[in-house]
């Protein structure tokens, strides 16, 4: 099973339609990566679908990289009862 | 070489400090002052103080039915009634829309005018509007009004180069005759000064309004002359400093202070040929005209005149308070008025269709936030109108959130989160990145998308009216 880390990775490649190796956990979604707007909330949205899980919108929005991402969710999974390999 | 400017350190807060004094969303926001107002006239520094206006009786009169018909067909009767009714709905019952004239010159005026007054309101009054011509009187007094608008032309462009006067005494005494006409037959007249801003000011107004004054002086106070400041091509300007005939308050100031004029019977009735319309009308308010004449969504002749939504507005700037003004009635009145065919465009403040819709997806960011970041005042309780957004490729999900919330009725923690709107902000962004669109997405359209894209929600909350 994979990480909550690759599953991100693996996300973010395809909504953004990048090659997941050149994904890095330090990379900020907007400045580095170069996600737009609604694209931001369809990563949201793609991460919610991937884990199972719900999360609030400002708490999410705030999240700025993949590493930052993949923390945020492994907490949320824990708070939703969702389990996860970390 | 000392450093003479003055200093402003940080006043730092942890809080909010919203000024809330000036911008209570719940009223439109209020019109303070610090002090006097110093006009310099005549050389002198001559002080107006603000303050008075609260002690004083201002009002607005309507002119909807006279120079707002001369720039459109006319109305039919029944369009006429529904909009005096509307009118006086709107204006409350203090009558804070004190007056409204008419045309008295065909039958369909006058049964137009009866059929008004049959409704039984106390406000608006209903006054007439005549040449100057002593043979109109009949029709004042068939009438039965108690008074009436008379075309006082009083510029030399007018006295001379239309109306052929050979001298100004002889125009001034043919107005006289139509006043004393007027005092006669037992009706108040109100002098309208036509073009005063292109007038002479020393040599034809201050004359001819002190030879009123001393007229008026002679007849009951019921009747005594009323003075209209008619700027009819709108040349008047408010500015401090500005030389008269275009000064608004040294005009007044001359009329009222000088003559003793009282503020009671002067009226304002401007154009809006620089765009200055309703500046000048609501300042000579504060420079001592009692009655602001406006006309519904500033229709008129030419560019029009200062707006009575506006006037109302500012009053209640001003005064801080309804007085019993049903604001509400602004937007009824506005969708009656497109019913009839009179356009209103899209960004027209206070009733245009966008006058509280933003484009822009970080403006409707801000709304959702807390909606006065961008809205001017609580329009949807003052005008039963929400602020909303258009929907373009610059709403971003935060504007179609707002527009999809807004459509659902949705509020506070109920509000539905961007998240789950992003199929639809999707759909929206590849109308106009891949579709290459160049018009915004109407409501109709919308809804359709969030039927599809969010048929949960739908099932839930619609289908609800979007406008």
């Amino acid at each position: 099973m994979s990480t909550i880390q690759e599953r991100v990775v693996a996300v973010t490649s395809r909504v953004l339609r990048l090659d997941s190796a050149e994904i890095r956990p330090e990379h900020a979604f907007s400045s580095d990566l170069g996600a737009e707007s609604v694209q931001s909330i369809e990563l949201i949205a793609m991460f919610e679908e991937e884990f199972g899980i719900e999360m609030e919108e400002d708490a999410a929005m705030s999240v700025q990289t993949v590493g930052g991402a993949a923390d945020f969710i492994a907490k949320v999974c824990e708070e939703q009862g969702v389990k996860v390999e970390v | 070489m000392s450093d003479r400017r003055k200093r402003y350190p940080l006043v730092d807060r942890t809080e909010p400090n919203l000024l809330e004094d000036t911008f209570d969303y719940s009223l439109p926001p209020r019109i303070r002052f610090d002090g006097p107002i110093v006009e310099y006239i005549d050389g002198k520094p001559v002080e107006f103080n603000p303050a008075d206006l609260a002690a004083r009786d201002i009002v607005i009169t309507d002119t909807t039915f006279r120079d707002g018909q001369q720039a459109r067909p006319p109305y039919t009767l029944e369009q006429m009634v529904h909009i005096y009714d509307l009118m006086a709905k709107l204006g409350g019952p203090n009558g804070v829309i004190r007056q409204t004239e008419f045309f008295l010159y065909t039958a369909n005026d006058r049964r137009t005018l009866d059929s008004c007054r049959a409704l039984g309101h106390k406000y608006p009054e209903c006054t007439g509007w005549i040449r100057a011509d002593k043979g109109d009187f009949r029709l004042v007094r068939e009438a039965g009004l108690r008074e009436t608008g008379i075309l006082t032309s009083c510029s030399d462009y007018h006295i001379f180069q239309k109306l052929k006067f050979k001298s100004r005494k002889d125009c001034m005494e043919a107005f006289c005759g139509v006043v004393d006409a007027a005092f006669e037959a037992g009706v108040r007249p109100r002098c309208h000064l036509e073009d005063v801003t292109r007038a002479d000011i020393d040599g034809f107004i201050l004359p001819f309004c002190e030879r009123l004054m001393r007229m008026s002086e002679q007849v009951p106070e019921h009747l005594a002359a009323k003075i209209r400041l008619c700027d009819t091509m709108g040349f008047g300007v408010s500015f401090p400093g500005a030389m008269l005939p275009r000064s608004v308050p040294k005009l007044i100031y001359k009329i009222n202070q000088e003559l003793g004029v009282p503020s009671d019977r002067l009226e304002w009735h401007g154009h809006n040929d620089f765009h200055k319309v309703h500046a000048n009308a609501a300042t000579a308010w504060l420079y001592g005209c009692d009655a602001l004449n406006a006309t519904l969504f500033g229709f008129g002749e030419r560019t029009g005149n200062p707006p009575l939504e506006g006037a109302l507005i500012e009053y209640i700037s001003l005064r801080g308070y309804l007085c019993g003004i049903e604001t509400q009635v602004i937007t009824e009145l506005a969708d009656y008025m497109r019913s009839i065919g009179m356009p209103i465009p899209d960004h027209y403040p206070l009733v245009g269709r966008c006058f509280n819709t933003t484009s822009a997806g970080i403006h409707a960011g801000g709304l959702r936030q807390d909606e006065r970041i961008y809205n001017i005042f609580d329009t949807t309780a003052l005008l039963g109108r929400p602020p909303r957004v258009a929907i373009t490729d610059k709403s971003g999900a935060d504007g179609i959130a707002h527009w999809v919330n807004e459509f659902f009725g949705l509020k506070g923690e109920h509000r539905i989160s961007k998240i789950k709107m992003h199929k639809l902000a999707r759909w929206v962004l590849d109308q106009y990145e891949q579709h290459k669109r160049l018009t915004s997405i109407g409501d109709e359209e919308m809804e359709v998308k969030v039927k599809e894209f969010l048929p949960e929600y739908w099932q839930k909350y619609g289908p609800r009216s979007a406008c």
